[in-house]
């Protein structure tokens, strides 16, 4: 379906993109926020001439070397938020969630060993494994992400609903995602299917939407509110952040995974929120994980 | 016996109040519909809604604007929320990505410029990232008209 509709669709919106709009495959006038011309090949490395703030996060050393930014209200979206990954050895719920996640994949997989080995692509062993999603999964012909597969698992295996957006597919995927923790996140783009899912992902990230019109780019790149006061918040860059998903979220007190962050932002954003699982929603998660490629899976964390 | 009566009469409150606490969980408020404005689904009807041109909208008749209520539409976060990105007077935590609007009533705005701005800033710029007030009915007429006295009243 959306195979179809590319090629038009592209060059509608290379037409449209000095005007700030854009005519959908259907004819539909959309306004689009401008691009910010993002190369998804260069990682979490096309921070750099972006926000230029990954000199600041990059990694623990930079980190540490940067802590003072975390107390001074003006430069604290500076650091991403990684300032909050720092207390990384203290006891959190995202913690329990691990553990809470790891009896649960242990007693599934005691009613049916096949579970496992569904999580895991055909072998029970899980460790780095989650650093290669979201993917596209040719048995299923759509794109997988970590929570998705758990849901799919759940039903093909044990006949059971762990639906994305859950709490129980939270726990599960926390778990699941620590077992790769550290390892660099590689969305393969060298598949074809990934690539178009990302460019899906990325049309959806500069389009308008909503009653207040507007579009995640509208916050969250440069010459946008990204750095600027939006009342107490502060926007910062979607490069790095996918890394950290689902987050024990402390405004929420709940874990949150990245899809439902998006439902969390549209509601903001007075627009139509979309269920975990979404199509749209998984693009998305695609467009957002690219952009942490090459930075290590960050789970548990806290937002 | 004694113990019997107490548990009666306790016993109709915990009843009660489950009662009340089942109604809470089967009705949480429904979430606000939006479902007339562009989304970003592949498949819902809002999915293919288009965004609404820029309208340029002339002021109808005196203002009659009341800059006191204006403040507060500004102020709110589920009104105006204008404090999101514009100085203001008076509220806190203001936003800065937008112009300083403390002393927006010395700039020699006229009343119908200052409405069509709040309108549909996009008729000014179209780049601009505010949403369009009137355009996309975030605020009624009325309380568009007091938040253009309040921004008036701004010296």
């Amino acid at each position: 379906m959306f195979e179809r509709k590319r090629i038009p669709l592209l060059s509608a919106l290379v037409l449209a993109l000095s005007a700030g709009c854009a005519v959908l495959g259907d004819g539909t006038h959309r306004e689009r926020y401008a691009d910010a011309q993002i190369d998804p090949f260069r990682g979490v490395e096309g921070d750099v001439g972006f926000s230029d703030t990954i000199q600041y996060w990059r990694d623990e050393a930079a980190l540490a070397r940067h802590a003072a930014l975390a107390d001074k209200p003006a430069e604290q979206w500076k650091l991403n938020w990684k300032h909050m990954d720092l207390d990384r050895m203290e006891l959190h719920p995202g913690h329990l969630a691990v553990d809470e996640g790891q009896a649960m994949v242990k007693k599934l997989a005691a009613r049916d060993s096949a579970f496992l080995a569904c999580l895991g692509e055909g072998s029970p062993e899980l460790k780095g494994k989650a650093a290669a999603y979201p993917k596209f999964d040719e048995a299923l012909d759509r794109i997988v992400t970590v929570e998705a597969r758990i849901e799919h698992c759940a039903k093909r295996v044990l006949k059971e609903e762990i639906r994305q957006g859950t709490p129980p597919n939270n726990k599960i995927s926390v778990y699941f995602k620590s077992l790769s923790a550290g390892t660099p996140i590689r969305v393969d783009l060298s598949d074809a299917n990934v690539m178009e899912a990302y460019r899906r992902g990325e049309e959806l990230f500069y389009r308008k939407t909503g009653q207040l019109n507007f579009a995640c780019a509208s916050c969250h790149v440069p010459g946008s509110i990204m750095g600027h006061k939006l009342r107490g918040e502060t926007p910062t860059t979607p490069f790095g952040d996918a890394a950290h998903y689902p987050t024990y979220r402390t405004p929420v007190g709940a874990l949150e995974s990245i899809q439902e962050r998006f439902a969390r932002c549209h509601g903001q954003m007075r627009t139509q929120a979309l269920k975990p699982g979404d199509p749209a929603y998984a693009d998305l998660e695609v467009f957002m994980t690219v952009l942490s490629n090459g930075y290590p899976v960050s789970v548990p964390s806290a937002r | 016996m004694k113990r019997f009566v107490l548990l009666a009469a306790v016993l109709p409150g915990l009843t009660f109040a489950g009662t009340a606490a089942a109604q809470g969980a089967a009705a949480p408020p429904a979430p606000p519909d939006y479902s007339a404005f562009p989304c970003l689904s592949y498949s819902l009807p809002c999915g293919k809604v288009a965004t609404r041109q820029p309208v340029q909208k002339a002021l109808e008749g005196p203002l009659n604007g009341n800059a006191a209520k204006g403040k507060q539409i500004a102020q709110a976060r589920d009104r105006g929320n204008c404090l999101a990105c514009h100085v203001m007077p008076g509220g806190s935590q203001p936003g800065s990505r937008g112009p300083d609007l403390s002393h927006f009533g010395s700039t020699g705005r006229s009343e119908a410029e200052a409405y069509a701005m709040v309108w549909d800033m996009r008729t000014v710029n179209p780049e601009t990232l505010m949403p369009p007030f009137g355009t996309n009915a975030i605020l009624s007429e009325q309380e568009l008209r007091d938040v253009v006295a309040f921004l008036l009243s701004s010296k």
